[in-house]
């Protein structure tokens, strides 16, 4: 029942979830901020994409670009309502929590009192050409392509954060955010780059589940559950560790969809997630790190 | 700017901790070119007069004139919204603990501390001023500072702090947790940073490891240092407080 179809399945799935766990766990590490309102930016990103794709219908580039930059808007914006008046006031995670959530079931309804409860398909921007590598495997362009930008948009962010001067102190921010400010590292303006980039994930992600699924108001609900669940799996804070669960948790889906059918997959992968939490209470970042505090 | 221009002017100086009150009405002044030490035991205020200054605390009030600038002032909340600031303008705190990004290599942390844009560009060269006062580190330049010992740990938190030139050092108990001969070896790196534009102010309980290195020594006692006239440079009198 393991063939290749289902491998590409996986594959695919882990490239998407790996954009939104990361997004999830570079938040909460860095600003301490668990950010709910990311299924908001995920959805309101898909719209910027449609949009685009309405004014130029025939260029890639433009859906893309306009599911990109609408995440990163959407994701400062929440920085600036949800994190700067609230993150030096006490119960901050608890706070920020109920905050997010708001702008989340808030935003949600603005679209859809805007764009009506229609979904909106997006145009196949890795046009409808399929690839045979075996006899029964054949690889359509949009799970390609899915996995090609994710991982070369993922690979960017990473090296980003490990090269520039930027993301040396986002990192010092996610390990120690008072050390951080005593190297002079301002914590309203990292969090503004923090935000903006991961909400770009958030976009990228939206685009390219959009390629399967549809643009619509609700459409980021189910990308904020399992960013969060790869999220905790992988140990919130752990780069590598969220890679690592979103591949298992890409692989328990598609394999649970070809063995069982698709309506256990939110069952299997949580029993593997509580699994994971009772043996590594840390998570699989919890494995890797072999530093102390 | 003369050569006896006050760096830190502190008047009237209250912090503390939610309903707790450290520091009383402290006043302290540190003049260019002065490394100033303050013993005292533990949980009488060194620390907090350090994160005071830091901007740190979780509540704080009365004037802190850094450079001749305001840098204190009332504040019942944010502790650490205005550290960077303050920090930019030219202070340097190693603290206790050391605050160490513990999954960053040596390298990427000594790079985190050059803050100034100066400091930045040139941070090859300041990285290898730093390994000339601690060599230890210069093997260790790609290992995370997690798996580093205590003495190594505390090596690279003095290092960080002195890889942007800052007008006031404060460095808060640089033997602590420190087998005697390491911690003698710190302090004696501490003298040999250069103060022609700053001051140094040494945090310490150990009050054998300053004597006779310092310019001054001052005591600090539930929440108060020993105003007016210094101590004398001796163990009993510093005792005695």
């Amino acid at each position: 029942m393991i063939d290749g179809y289902v491998i590409v399945a996986a594959i695919t799935l882990a490239s998407i979830y790996g954009l939104l766990a990361i997004g999830i766990s570079i938040v909460w590490s860095s600003l301490g901020m668990l950010n709910m309102a990311f299924g908001f930016t995920f959805a309101a990103a898909g719209y910027g994409a449609w949009f685009a794709a309405q004014q130029f219908p025939d260029s890639a580039a433009a859906v893309l670009a306009g599911g990109i930059l609408t995440g990163a808007l959407v994701g400062a914006a929440v920085c600036a309502v949800a994190f700067l008046p609230l993150h030096d006031k006490p119960n901050f995670t608890v706070r920020s929590l109920v905050a997010t959530l708001a702008i989340s079931l808030l935003g949600t309804q603005a679209l859809l009192a805007t764009f009506g409860p229609r979904v909106k398909p997006l145009p196949k921007i890795f046009g409808l050409k399929a690839f045979e590598i075996t006899e029964d495997v054949v690889v359509t362009a949009d799970k390609l392509g899915a996995v090609v930008s994710s991982v070369v948009l993922l690979l960017l962010v990473l090296a980003w954060m490990k090269t520039s001067r930027r993301g040396l102190e986002i990192r010092a921010m996610m390990q120690n955010p008072e050390g951080a400010a005593l190297v002079g590292i301002g914590v309203r303006s990292t969090a503004f780059a923090v935000m903006a980039v991961t909400g770009a994930l958030a976009g990228l992600a939206a685009v390219l589940l959009s390629q399967t699924y549809f643009v619509s108001p609700y459409a980021g609900l189910l990308p904020l559950i399992k960013g969060l669940i790869v999220a905790l799996a992988g140990g919130l804070g752990s780069v590598a560790g969220a890679l690592i669960a979103a591949c298992l948790l890409g692989f328990t889906e598609a394999a649970t969809s070809a063995v069982l059918g698709g309506q256990y997959v939110l069952i299997t992968q949580f029993a593997l997630i509580i699994a994971i939490l009772l043996v590594r209470p840390r998570g699989i970042g919890g494995l890797l790190d072999e530093t102390r505090e | 700017m003369s050569a006896q221009h006050d760096i830190l002017e502190v008047r009237g100086l209250s912090a503390g901790y939610g309903p707790l009150r450290v520091l009383h009405d402290l006043d302290l002044t540190i003049q260019a070119g002065e490394r100033v030490g303050i013993v005292g035991l533990n949980g009488h205020g060194k620390s907090t007069l350090f994160r005071a200054i830091a901007g740190l605390t979780d509540w704080q009030s009365g004037s802190i004139l850094f450079d001749g600038r305001e840098i204190g002032g009332s504040r019942s909340q944010g502790p650490g919204r205005y550290t960077h600031r303050i920090v930019r303008r030219g202070l340097a705190l190693m603290p206790q603990g050391d605050a160490i990004f513990h999954g960053l290599t040596v390298a990427e942390h000594l790079d985190s501390g050059a803050h100034s844009r100066e400091a930045w560009r040139s941070r090859r060269d300041r990285r290898e001023q730093v390994l000339g006062i601690f060599p230890p580190l210069r093997a260790l330049l790609d290992v995370p500072v997690g798996r580093l010992s205590g003495g190594e740990r505390r090596m690279v938190s003095l290092g960080r702090g002195l890889m942007t030139d800052a007008r006031l050092y404060l460095v808060d108990e640089p033997s602590l947790g420190l087998a005697p001969k390491i911690s003698k070896a710190m302090i004696d790196a501490l003298m040999r940073i250069d103060l022609s534009r700053g001051a140094m102010v040494i945090a310490e309980q150990n009050l054998s490891l300053l004597e006779g290195r310092v310019t001054r020594l001052l005591g600090m006692h539930g929440g108060k240092l020993k105003r007016g006239t210094d101590l004398p440079i001796g163990r009993s009198a510093a005792l005695e407080i």
